[in-house]
């Protein structure tokens, strides 16, 4: 048994299977409290977490996507290193990403990518995402059984990235095959660019092609629209911003949605009577999407930077501190929800939770997440009847197991096996 | 930078400083005006950033679009001619001295 005083929550793979016991542990402490080590705090409250992801003037995102590894180029000194972080801040690890960005220059990629996920959009892609969701139904029905994150989830947020960008459908099985896994991988000092490199340089390899490409000769898709877009104060971005946006969405989008979908019809698998409840009355699939991102979201650390000594809730944070952004810990502060951790559809007020985040960095495809995931319940629902665990693979009820991502970011389920019967 | 007095729902008043091109959503909330929670970011996906712009300002603002005509529709305070969603405006010379209000919570 860990120690939960001294372990290292970027590094434990204790940790991984259930984070819940150590947060409940830290909420005990305090709703932002100090971890051991990596001059890191841990927050866990609500309220807190809201105040410091709505205070991005405090708060930098330079760090959102990987935490406090590896070390920041710099040491922290004094009670602003807002100079420090401007001199440093091209020498960390993908500050070329909109998650990481801050201020003006922020507003102004994050206006680009906000075109991309308005309703009429959503609208034009609805049949595109219910499609590709029967597809990959009609792949796996006939044999009754599933890993539902490797032949269906995967696939399907990968190829509707691909298809919201316009990537040509020759090369989507690429894309699928030769992504590599998110940032934050658990127990390795490894470098963010070891990890992501390989799957990186292929997107901006393809993405710096296709943008060329629409920028010579637009064809009306999504892609010709971000290439030939303007930031709001009319000036032209540069081809690299357009590819490091372009490569986000990838990032971004593609893991977080797949394992929600996991989250999802595990919820559904564990709990038969909540799956014949949606089943039977559809209009129940908003409020049961809420709630399973409330419960078991996708994003389990994202990160601050504290560029001045602030004060927060009462407790003092120095600049130079990072904060570790525990959204499921504070989606489950008592304070906020009741009850929190049961799974509730009629909760009330359930889209406050912060899943997605909130204020500036508030997730851009949240949107896009919830018709993708919609379009796959109704599709799941109308054609595959009595979902279950697979025993062998998770199981008895009494005893069930599950394997996640070591990946101290998100909260991935490395797979996800499913038994069920044939509808239609 | 065009000034603009924001109400808030207790009534209150404050004068902010808006930075052109950013969308008027961007500048409440950063300007530490919390009522605004803007929960979809700003893709105009929900309706938690709902202001009233007084009907003689109507002019100085982008026209409503279908997105946006759909999502006022879903609150249940909207009032006509003066509902709008603030992260639709991006910030303008024309705005100088426009008066915002903060519409309740749905």
């Amino acid at each position: 048994m860990s120690n939960f005083d001294t372990i290292d929550f970027f590094t434990d793979p204790s940790l991984v299977v259930d984070p819940m016991p150590y947060f409940e542990y830290l909420r005990s402490k305090g709703p932002i409290t100090p971890l051991p080590l990596r001059n890191t705090m841990g927050v866990t409250g609500y309220e807190e977490a809201v105040a410091i992801i709505n205070d991005p003037k405090t708060f930098s995102s330079a760090n959102a996507a990987t935490g406090p590894i590896p070390d920041y180029p710099f040491t922290p000194e004094g009670d602003d290193i807002s100079e420090m972080l401007d001199a440093h801040r091209h020498e960390m690890l993908a500050t070329g990403m909109v998650v990481a960005k801050d201020g003006l220059e922020h507003a102004n990629h994050r206006a680009l990518l906000m075109r991309l996920f308005t309703p009429t959009r959503l609208k034009e892609s609805q049949e595109y995402l219910s499609t590709l969701a029967g597809e990959l139904i009609d792949d796996m029905i006939d044999k009754g059984h599933c890993d539902l994150i490797s032949e269906f989830a995967t696939p399907y947020a990968t190829m509707v990235i691909a298809n919201l960008l316009g990537v040509p459908e020759d090369d989507r099985k690429l894309f699928c095959e030769k992504l590599g896994p998110p940032p934050g991988v658990v127990g390795e000092d490894v470098s963010y660019e070891e990890v992501t490199a390989q799957g990186f340089m292929f997107l901006f390899e393809y993405f710096a092609g296709y943008i060329a490409e629409r920028q010579a000769s637009p064809c009306g898709d999504v892609l010709s629209d971000l290439a030939t877009s303007k930031f709001p104060d009319g000036t032209t971005p540069e081809v690299m911003d357009l590819v490091w946006l372009a490569a986000f969405l990838f990032g971004a989008g593609q893991d977080t949605t797949a394992r929600l979908l996991g989250a999802s019809l595990k919820i559904f698998a564990e709990h038969p009577e909540l799956q014949e409840q949606v089943r039977a009355d559809r209009s129940l699939i908003p409020a049961f999407i809420e709630e399973v991102v409330r419960f078991e979201g996708p994003v389990k650390c994202a990160s601050r930077l504290a560029v001045k000594t602030t004060t927060v809730a009462g407790v003092e944070i120095k600049a130079g501190t990072t904060l570790a952004m525990f959204y499921g810990a504070a989606n489950r502060d008592p304070r906020k929800f009741e009850n929190p951790n049961e799974f509730r559809l009629d909760r009330p007020r359930s889209r406050e939770h912060i899943g997605f985040g909130r204020g500036a960095h508030t997730c851009a495809g949240m949107a896009l997440a919830r018709a993708e995931i919609t379009a796959c319940l109704e599709q799941i629902l109308d054609r595959v009847g009595n979902i279950q665990l697979s025993e062998s693979k998770h199981g008895k009820a009494s005893d069930r197991h599950f394997s996640y991502e070591p990946i101290y970011t998100l909260r991935a389920l490395k797979s996800l096996h499913l038994e069920f019967t044939k509808i239609k | 930078m065009p000034k603009i007095t924001v109400i808030t729902r207790s009534g209150d008043s404050q004068v902010v400083d808006a930075e052109l091109n950013r969308s008027l959503m961007e500048v409440v909330r950063d300007d530490g005006i919390d009522e605004l929670m803007a929960l979809c970011g700003g893709c105009c996906s929900c309706a938690t950033c709902h202001i009233y712009v007084d009907p003689a300002d109507a002019d100085r603002l982008p026209p409503i679009s279908e997105d946006e005509n759909i999502l006022l529709d879903s609150s249940e305070h909207r009032k006509p001619e003066q509902s709008r969603l603030s992260c639709q405006i991006r910030v303008t010379e024309a705005h100088e001295g426009l008066r915002v209000t903060i519409a309740p919570e749905d």
